[in-house]
C-alpha cells in the first residue's frame, strides 16, 4: 500500500509544473553556487601558496639585520581554506585570513573578505549550503503541506479511509514521495563534494569522509524535519492554504529572521570590545607596563635585571656574558604573553557567549542548529578560528623567541647594534598547522546535534499523530 | 454593502481576528526592537569615535606641551632630545557615523571608521587592529530597520492579504457581494487600504521613534532632511509591494496559488536576486588578492631596508638642502620614515588598483541594481544614512592622501634630525572628511525612488484594468 502512496504522489508531483519550476531552479542555483564557490576557494587556496612561499622568500632574503628588528617585521600565518568550504564557507569571509606574527603585540586575523565585498553580500551569500538551507526546506514545504488538507478538502481522504489505508502508511508514502523528489537536489552536492576534491588543499582537514559523512546526515535530518512538520500541519488545519502560510511563516521566520535576530540579541548580550578601546588597553597593559615609565614599569625591569645580574655572578650589565637588550625583550615577551592570554580569553569568551545565544536560539529555528553542525564540519566555523589563531600565537611566542635568543646568545655588547647575518634567517622555521580533529569538533557541535535530533523527532511525532488525529476528525465528521 | 462598511468591517477584523492581530504585534515590536538595538549601535559608534579622538588628542596634546616647554626655554633643548620630533607627529583621523546609521547600519559595522595617523606606519598598516567585531554577529547581518522592511514587511503585507479577494470566491460569497453597490475594484481597494494602512501606521511609529532615540544628545534638526528622504525610499519600496499584491490578486487565483506566486516573488526579490546579483558582480569583477598585496607590500619594505644607504642618497640628491644633520636623533628614525615612504611609494599605485576594481564593481550593480528592488531599496536606503560602501571607501581613501600630505610637510625635518616648531606644527594640515549632504543624498536615491514608483505605477494601472475585466466578466456570467 505504501508503494501505491508512493506512485500516486510521485505522479502528482510531476503533473504540478510548480513543483517541477522550483526543483529545476534550486537545481540551477545549487550548480551556480558549487562553481561559484570552487572557484573562490581555489583562488584562496592558490593565493595562500603564493603568500606563504613569498613570505618565506622575503624572510630568507633580509640580509643582515638585527633580529629585533626582524621581529618587528616578522612573518605572517595565513589560515588554510579547507576544501569542505566549497561546499560550506561558513564564517570565513567574516574572520581575517591572515595574522602579523609581529613582537610585542598579539595581532588580530586581518584581510577579510566581507571587506571587499558589495554591500548586498550580507543578504545572501551564493553556496551550496546555503541553498540547500534555505531552498531545500521551501521545496519540502511545497511538497507536503497539501498532503493531508487537499486531500480532506477533496474528499479523498474518507476513500483512503475507507480502502483500509493505516494512517501510518499514508504518512510514510506522502513522506518518502516529498524527500525522493528533495533529494533530487543531491547531484548539486555531489558536484559540490566532487569539486571539492579537485581543490589544493593543503592543509587537509582530518576525518574528512567522516565530517563528510555527518554533513550529509544533518541535511537528510534538516529536509526530514520541515518535511514531516509540512504534513503534521497540513493534517491539523482545515485547509491547505492556511498550512502553506503556516509554513511559510515558519520556514521565512526560521531561515531568514530568526539568524539574524539571534545574532543581534547576541551581540547586545554579549558585546565584543570597541576595537580602539581593546587595543588601547591591552597595548597598555602589555608594553606600557613593563617599557612605560610608571615606577610599576620601572621596577619591573630593575627586577628583570636584578635576577639576571644574580643569575650570572656579575655586578653590572657591562660583565654579563649575554646580549642583555636581547635578555630583557624576552623578559617583555614573557610578560606580555600573559596579558594576551588574558584579554583573549576575554574577546573569545565575548565570541563565544554570543554563539551559545545564538545556539538558544535553534531552538525555534533548525537552520541555526543545521548551520552551526554544517560549518563545524566543514572546518568554517569559530572554533575552527580560534583553533588556528591559537596556534599561530603559539608559533609567534616561539618564534619571536628564537630571535631574541639570537640576539641573546650571539650579541654580547652589542646590544641593539647586533647584526644576524642573512643565513641565519634561512635556518627559521615556517608555521605549520594541523586543523583540529574531529572528536574535537564533534564537541563542540554536540548540542547542536541534539538540537537537530529533537526538531526531527518533534516533526515526526507531529505528523504521526496529525495523520492519525485528521484520520480520527474524519471518521466523526 | 457599501465602501464604509466594507472598510469598517476590515477595521474590526484587525482588531479582532487573533492571527491578524498576532501577526501585526510581531511586526511592531520587531520593528521597535530594530530601532532600539539601532540606536544603541549608532550611541556605540559615536561614543567609540568621541574617546578614540580624546585619546589621541590628549597624545599629541603631550607632545605639543613638550615641545611648548623647550620652546618657552622652560625644558633645555638637551634635556629633551625627543621634544618635537617630527616622527612622532600624529592625528586622529575619523569617520563620522552616518546621520540614519542607527536605522541602516549599511557597512559601518565592518569598515574601520578610525585610523591613528602616524609617519610610523605606512599607507598600508593605516587601519590596523580594528577587525574585533565579532564574526558571528557580521555574518548574520544586522537586524536594523532597512532590514525589517526590505524583509518583512512584504512578507507581513502578502500574509495579509493575498486572499483579499480569493476567500470570497472560494466561499462562493463573491457574487453576493457584488451585487451590493459596490465594485471589485473598490473592494478590493478597501481592503487592501485597512491591510496596508495597519504596516504602513506601524513603519511610521517606528521612524518616529527611531528619529527621537537615535537623536539623543544630538540636533534633531540635522538628521530630520536625511530621514524624509529615507522615509521616500521607505514609501516607494511599500508602494511597490502594495502594488505588487494588488496585481497579483487582480489576477484572479486561487488564494494558495497568489500566496505561492507572492512568496515566490518576495524569495527572489530578497534571496535569489541578491545572491545571483552579489556572485555574478564578484565573478566579473574579482577583488585583485588581498594576500598578494600584503606580500608586495612587505617585499618592498625589506627591499626598503636593505637599500636605505641608496635611497638615502637619492632623497639627498634630490634635496641638497637636506644635508644638515642633527646626530642627536637615532639614525632608525630617519631609516623608518624613508622604508614606509617607499613602501607608501610603491602600495599606493596598488591600492588605486583595488578602488577602480571596486567602483567598476559597484557601477556594474548600479545598473543590475533594478533587476531587484530589494537590492535597489537597501542601496537607496544605505545612501540615505550615510552608511554606504562608496562613503567609507572615500575615507579610506582621504586617510591615505592625508598621511602622504602629513609626510611630505615634515620630511624635510625628519631626513635632518631637526625638532619641528611650534608653527610649523600648528600649520599641519588636520584631518577632515565631508560628511554626507542632503543634497547628494537626494540625488543618490533620485532615480532608485522614480524607478520603484514607475514600477508600482505599472502593476497598479494592470491591476486595476484587471479588476476591471473581472467586473465585466462577473458581471457577463
Amino acid at each position: 500500500m505504501i508503494k501505491a502512496i508512493i506512485w500516486k504522489e510521485l505522479l502528482q508531483y510531476r503533473r504540478d509544473g510548480r513543483i517541477l519550476a522550483v526543483l529545476l531552479i534550486t537545481l540551477a542555483l545549487g550548480f551556480a553556487a558549487t562553481l561559484n564557490s570552487w572557484s573562490t576557494v581555489e583562488t584562496q587556496q592558490r593565493e595562500r601558496q603564493a603568500a606563504v612561499a613569498s613570505d618565506r622568500a622575503t624572510w630568507d632574503n633580509q640580509g643582515k639585520k638585527n633580529p629585533h628588528s626582524a621581529a618587528h617585521f616578522s612573518r605572517y600565518a595565513f589560515q588554510p581554506t579547507s576544501s569542505l568550504s566549497v561546499f560550506d564557507p561558513g564564517l570565513k569571509d567574516y574572520m581575517g585570513s591572515a595574522i602579523w606574527l609581529e613582537a610585542h603585540y598579539r595581532d588580530p586575523a586581518t584581510l577579510r573578505s566581507v571587506e571587499d565585498a558589495v554591500e548586498i553580500q550580507r543578504f545572501a551569500r551564493l553556496t551550496p549550503a546555503w541553498i540547500l538551507q534555505v531552498f531545500a526546506p521551501l521545496l519540502a514545504i511545497l511538497l507536503a503541506f497539501a498532503g493531508i488538507a487537499a486531500e480532506r478538502e477533496r474528499g479523498t481522504l474518507r476513500q483512503i479511509m475507507s480502502s483500509g489505508v493505516p494512517p501510518q502508511h499514508l504518512f510514510v508514502g506522502k513522506a518518502i514521495a516529498a524527500l525522493c523528489i528533495v533529494g533530487l537536489l543531491a547531484p548539486s552536492v555531489i558536484a559540490a563534494v566532487a569539486l571539492a576534491a579537485n581543490t589544493h588543499d593543503e592543509v587537509g582537514l582530518p576525518g574528512t569522509g567522516g565530517r563528510l559523512a555527518g554533513i550529509v546526515l544533518s541535511y537528510i535530518l534538516y529536509i526530514g524535519a520541515f518535511t514531516f512538520a509540512a504534513i503534521g500541519i497540513s493534517a491539523r488545519v482545515a485547509k491547505s492554504k492556511t498550512a502553506l502560510v503556516v509554513l511559510v511563516g515558519f520556514w521565512a521566520a526560521s531561515v531568514v529572521f530568526v539568524p539574524r535576530l539571534a545574532s543581534d540579541v547576541g551581540s547586545a548580550l554579549s558585546p565584543a570590545p570597541s576595537a580602539a578601546d581593546f587595543q588601547a588597553r591591552m597595548s597598555d597593559d602589555a608594553s606600557g607596563a613593563f617599557w612605560g615609565g610608571s615606577e610599576e614599569a620601572q621596577q619591573r625591569r630593575a627586577d628583570v635585571e636584578a635576577n639576571v645580574l644574580k643569575q650570572y655572578g656579575v655586578d653590572k650589565i657591562e660583565d654579563l656574558p649575554i646580549n642583555y637588550d636581547g635578555y630583557l625583550l624576552q623578559e617583555s615577551e614573557e610578560f606580555a604573553n600573559g596579558v594576551f592570554d588574558r584579554y583573549y580569553d576575554e574577546l573569545w569568551g565575548t565570541y563565544e557567549a554570543q554563539s551559545d545565544i545564538v545556539r538558544l536560539f535553534s531552538i525555534v529555528s533548525p537552520t541555526l542548529a543545521l548551520s552551526n553542525i554544517s560549518s563545524a564540519l566543514a572546518g568554517s566555523d569559530l572554533f575552527a578560528h580560534r583553533h588556528f589563531a591559537d596556534s599561530a600565537e603559539l608559533f609567534r611566542r616561539d618564534f619571536v623567541k628564537l630571535l631574541n635568543e639570537e640576539m641573546i646568545q650571539k650579541g654580547g655588547q652589542d646590544g641593539y647594534g647586533y647584526m644576524a647575518d642573512n643565513d641565519f634567517w634561512q635556518t627559521n622555521p615556517d608555521f605549520t598547522y594541523t586543523p583540529p580533529p574531529l572528536g574535537a569538533v564533534m564537541s563542540n557541535i554536540w548540542v547542536d546535534i541534539l538540537v537537530l535530533l529533537g526538531w526531527t523527532f518533534a516533526a515526526l511525532l507531529l505528523a504521526f499523530r496529525g495523520v492519525r488525529f485528521s484520520f480520527k476528525q474524519e471518521a466523526v465528521a | 454593502m457599501s465602501v464604509q462598511a466594507i472598510t469598517s468591517q476590515e477595521k474590526k477584523a484587525l482588531k479582532t481576528e487573533p492571527m491578524q492581530l498576532v501577526l501585526l504585534v510581531t511586526f511592531l515590536i520587531a520593528s521597535l526592537y530594530a530601532v532600539l538595538q539601532g540606536t544603541f549601535f549608532r550611541q556605540a559608534q559615536m561614543e567609540a569615535i568621541t574617546s578614540f579622538t580624546a585619546a589621541q588628542e590628549e597624545s599629541i596634546g603631550a607632545w605639543r606641551d613638550r615641545l611648548i616647554a623647550v620652546e618657552n626655554g622652560t625644558t633645555a633643548p638637551t634635556e629633551d632630545r625627543w621634544a618635537g620630533l617630527a616622527m612622532d607627529v600624529t592625528f586622529p583621523a575619523t569617520i563620522s557615523p552616518g546621520p540614519l546609521s542607527d536605522l541602516a547600519h549599511g557597512v559601518s559595522d565592518v569598515k574601520p571608521a578610525a585610523s591613528r595617523v602616524s609617519l610610523w606606519r605606512s599607507v598600508d598598516r593605516l587601519f590596523g587592529n580594528y577587525q574585533f567585531q565579532s564574526p558571528i554577529d557580521t555574518a548574520a547581518g544586522a537586524f536594523d530597520l532597512a532590514f525589517v522592511i526590505i524583509f518583512i514587511m512584504p512578507l507581513l503585507m502578502i500574509a495579509l492579504s493575498y486572499d483579499a479577494l480569493s476567500e470570497d470566491r472560494e466561499l462562493g460569497r463573491l457574487g453576493l457581494l457584488l451585487s451590493q453597490p459596490i465594485s471589485i475594484r473598490q473592494l478590493v481597494a478597501a481592503r487592501l487600504k485597512v491591510r496596508f494602512g495597519a504596516v504602513a501606521v506601524i513603519v511610521l511609529i517606528a521612524c518616529l521613534v527611531g528619529l527621537i532615540a537615535g537623536s539623543a544628545g544630538q540636533d534633531i534638526g540635522a538628521r530630520l532632511p536625511f530621514m524624509g528622504i529615507w522615509l521616500l525610499v521607505a514609501a516607494a519600496y511599500f508602494a511597490l509591494w502594495a502594488a505588487l499584491i494588488a496585481w497579483a490578486i487582480s489576477l484572479n487565483l486561487k488564494g494558495e496559488t497568489t500566496a505561492l506566486l507572492l512568496a515566490g516573488i518576495w524569495i527572489v526579490n530578497g534571496l535569489v536576486g541578491p545572491a545571483s546579483l552579489s556572485a555574478a558582480a564578484e565573478g566579473l569583477y574579482p577583488t585583485p588578492s588581498r594576500l598578494a598585496f600584503l606580500s608586495e607590500a612587505r617585499e618592498a619594505s625589506a627591499a626598503a631596508y636593505k637599500s636605505q644607504a641608496d635611497i638615502m642618497q637619492g632623497m639627498l640628491l634630490d634635496h641638497p638642502d637636506l644635508t644638515a644633520e642633527n646626530y642627536s636623533i637615532p639614525e632608525y628614525i630617519r631609516t623608518a620614515f624613508l622604508v614606509n615612504k617607499t613602501v607608501d611609494d610603491s602600495v599606493v599605485p596598488i591600492l588605486a588598483k583595488f578602488d577602480a576594481v571596486q567602483a567598476e564593481r559597484r557601477s556594474f550593480l548600479s545598473k543590475l541594481q533594478f533587476a531587484a528592488p530589494s537590492v535597489l531599496t537597501l542601496q537607496a536606503f544605505n545612501l540615505a544614512a550615510g552608511t554606504d560602501l562608496e562613503r567609507h571607501i572615500a575615507f579610506e581613501k582621504s586617510v591615505r592622501d592625508y598621511k602622504q600630505s602629513v609626510a611630505e610637510a615634515v620630511e624635510g625635518n625628519v631626513i635632518v634630525g631637526e625638532r619641528l616648531s611650534l608653527a610649523q606644527y600648528d600649520a599641519l594640515p588636520r584631518f577632515y572628511h565631508q560628511g554626507p549632504t542632503v543634497s547628494g543624498a537626494l540625488g543618490s536615491i533620485f532615480i532608485p525612488v522614480l524607478f520603484l514608483l514607475a514600477l508600482s505605477t505599472l502593476l497598479g494601472t494592470i491591476a486595476h484594468a484587471n479588476l476591471g475585466n473581472l467586473q465585466n466578466r462577473i458581471r457577463e456570467n
